[in-house]
């Protein structure tokens, strides 16, 4: 057996609409970087990073979702097995952000309760094309009691603070948890696939 | 030597009066040579587009750019432009040109995400064409595309609805993106041609519209034919292409539909093949797989939904699609090739962990595509 070089595995996931921004923010954050062009999202992609929290090393395993409504049987089968949700906007894109409660509501349908959020509201660095203000983006956060940040993934902004924060709420729920093999992968929500069959049981 | 005995081989097929598709599917499915054009008239052929009757060409080919051509005036129209009646942008009416111009935007706004996305690893699509389309790219922009979805992208879509004031948010916009830069009047690059080949698709096929993925599947396409050096054919890149990803679509459009994703011919259907393959070619990493729980939905929806597309650098697609599309059972050798990439990392794939497989099947690791398509052809004979 390999021998374990953190401490505790916690699950992420990125959602939001196509195009706010969300596989940027992610590779910034794992591999500091920013490039304009990146290929979309099909299905969904995963990376892994590793941050150290009140002395604790925390793996984060972070997955990446397509934001067109065609993936989404695809994509909420993972919500299931997600600690830690961060549900992204675009400032520049007020759809984007209406549907904020369009992908707040798919939360409640298929994570688990317990699961940590996180609204982003991203692209604040193109302070000239904002369509939404920072305010209405607190407002929808603090209606819905979730932590709230605006990022920008092109000039760095918030970007380690967002995740290492997330990270920390988890932390302060599953303080004393080991890690197991059985949180080494995200949970399928057959329930999903073999469309609602009534009550599944899930860990 | 060799290469040049095919490139001779390629020509005396392609010289008959009545072109023998299927001894052209042997010889392509080893390959087509990158130069003299050979791809895009070969690919013209293997999709179905261009008859073998050698001498239907000329009509064939005229009548449809024809009807390409009629497309474009048929469905890029700008409200407003032709006096009708009683329309305006407020109109409820469903029949009013407003009310499909917004809808269409809709659509148009998710291309124009992924046109602009699509393979930003070279610049092709960046730069502009030499044939540019004559209708749109003199309309003093009105007839862009792009032009119509970036006040969308601006301003929030209750202006949409109200649709008051457009001109003047169009005409103050800004750059939106330095490399996609709008190009002069007269101009225009291969991204804005691609954007327009899959906005007609999409007004076409109202039942699939666009799909996110749609663009990777019409790339390689468009981009074999618009670097054809045979300008008699390049200038014709886009409605040819336009047919051509047509015609693909028709044999892959289940992958991309989700209520069809349960059905024999969907996505999962597809994904559930690999895995038997899997099983049968390689039970030690179908079980590491079952172990690990790693489902062939994390890495190769991805590979079967794109036909590897998005899995290799563009001239590694050209060459794997020459495969694919001189596949007598078209799509089986996909399987094979997948199921071949997995098994070529077996060492690395039995001894990591859950992270570790994923990673490695989501960013398949740069090798020569021909160690990939032998292994695959093995596979494809060993099933006899
Ligand atoms: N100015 C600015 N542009 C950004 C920022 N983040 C992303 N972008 C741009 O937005 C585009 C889309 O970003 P992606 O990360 O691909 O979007 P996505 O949410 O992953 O989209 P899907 O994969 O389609 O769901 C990119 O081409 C970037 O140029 C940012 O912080 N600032
Ligand atoms: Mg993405």
């Amino acid at each position: 057996m390999a021998k374990k070089t953190y401490d505790l595995l916690f699950k992420l996931l990125l959602i939001g609409d196509s195009g706010v921004g969300k596989t940027c923010i992610l590779f910034r954050f794992s591999d500091d970087a920013f490039t304009t062009t990146f290929i979309s999202t099909i299905g969904i992609d995963f990376k892994i990073k590793t941050v150290e929290l009140r002395g604790k090393k925390i793996k984060l395993q972070i997955w990446d979702t397509a934001g067109q409504e065609r993936f989404h049987t695809i994509t909420t089968s993972y919500y299931r097995g997600a600690m830690g949700i961060m549900l992204v906007y675009d400032i520049t894109n007020e759809k984007s952000f209406e549907n904020i409660i369009k992908w707040l509501r798919n939360i409640d349908e298929h994570a688990n309760e317990d699961v940590e959020k996180m609204i982003l509201g991203n692209k604040c660095d193109m302070e000239d094309k904002r369509a939404v203000s920072k305010e209405r983006g607190e407002a929808v956060a603090r209606e819905h009691g979730i932590r709230f940040m605006e990022t920008s993934a092109k000039a760095s902004i918030n970007i380690d603070r967002a995740f290492n924060e997330l990270a920390e709420a988890i932390l302060d729920k599953t303080a004393g948890r080991e890690p197991g093999d059985h949180v080494d992968r995200v949970t399928v929500d057959r329930r999903q696939q073999s469309s609602t069959t009534g009550s599944c049981c899930n860990k | 030597m060799a290469y040049k005995a095919r490139l001779r081989g390629f020509d005396d097929i392609l010289q008959n009066d009545i072109i023998d598709i299927k001894k052209l599917k042997e010889l392509a499915f080893n390959g087509i040579p990158d130069d003299q054009g050979k791809r895009a008239i070969c690919w013209r052929l293997l999709l179905n587009y261009l008859p073998p009757e050698r001498a239907s060409w000329t009509a064939f080919l005229a009548q449809k750019r024809e009807l390409y051509n009629h497309f474009i005036d048929e469905m890029i129209i700008i409200p407003g432009s032709q006096c009708s009646e009683g329309d305006h942008p407020l109109s409820l009416n469903p029949d009013s040109m407003w009310q499909t111009f917004f809808k269409d935007n809709e659509v148009l706004l998710q291309i124009d995400k992924d046109v602009r996305r699509l393979c930003p690893d070279i610049s092709f699509f960046q730069q502009p064409t030499d044939f540019p389309c004559s209708q749109i790219v003199n309309s003093m922009d009105a007839k862009r595309l792009h032009r119509r979805v970036e006040f969308s992208v601006l301003k929030s879509a209750n202006v949409e609805r109200k649709g008051l004031g457009i001109t003047k948010i169009a005409l103050s916009l800004k750059k939106a993106n330095e490399d996609y830069a709008p190009m002069a009047e007269g101009e225009e690059a291969h991204w804005e041609v691609v954007e327009r080949i899959l906005f007609l698709y999409a007004k076409l096929n109202p039942g699939q519209s666009y799909v996110q993925g749609m663009n990777e599947i019409l790339g390689p396409i468009y981009y074999a034919f618009a670097s054809d050096p045979d300008p008699n054919y390049r200038e014709y890149a886009e409605a040819d292409s336009f047919f051509c990803f047509t015609n693909l679509m028709s044999e892959i459009r289940d992958f991309f539909i989700k209520s069809l994703d349960e059905t024999d011919c969907g996505i999962n259907s597809m994904m559930s093949r690999l895995l038997v393959q899997l099983k049968n070619s390689d039970l030690d990493i179908w079980l590491k797989f079952q172990q690990l729980e790693l489902r062939p939905q994390y890495y190769s929806f991805r590979w079967l939904t794109l036909l590897l597309s998005q899995e290799f650098p563009l001239p590694d697609v050209l060459r794997i699609w020459d495969s694919l599309f001189s596949d007598e059972n078209r799509f089986d050798f996909l399987i094979y090739i997948c199921c071949a990439m997995i098994i070529i990392l077996r060492n690395q794939l039995l001894s990591g962990d859950f992270p570790s497989c994923l990673k490695l099947l989501q960013n398949f690791p740069p090798m020569d595509i021909q160690i990939i398509l032998n292994k695959a052809v093995e596979l494809s004979k060993q099933k006899v």
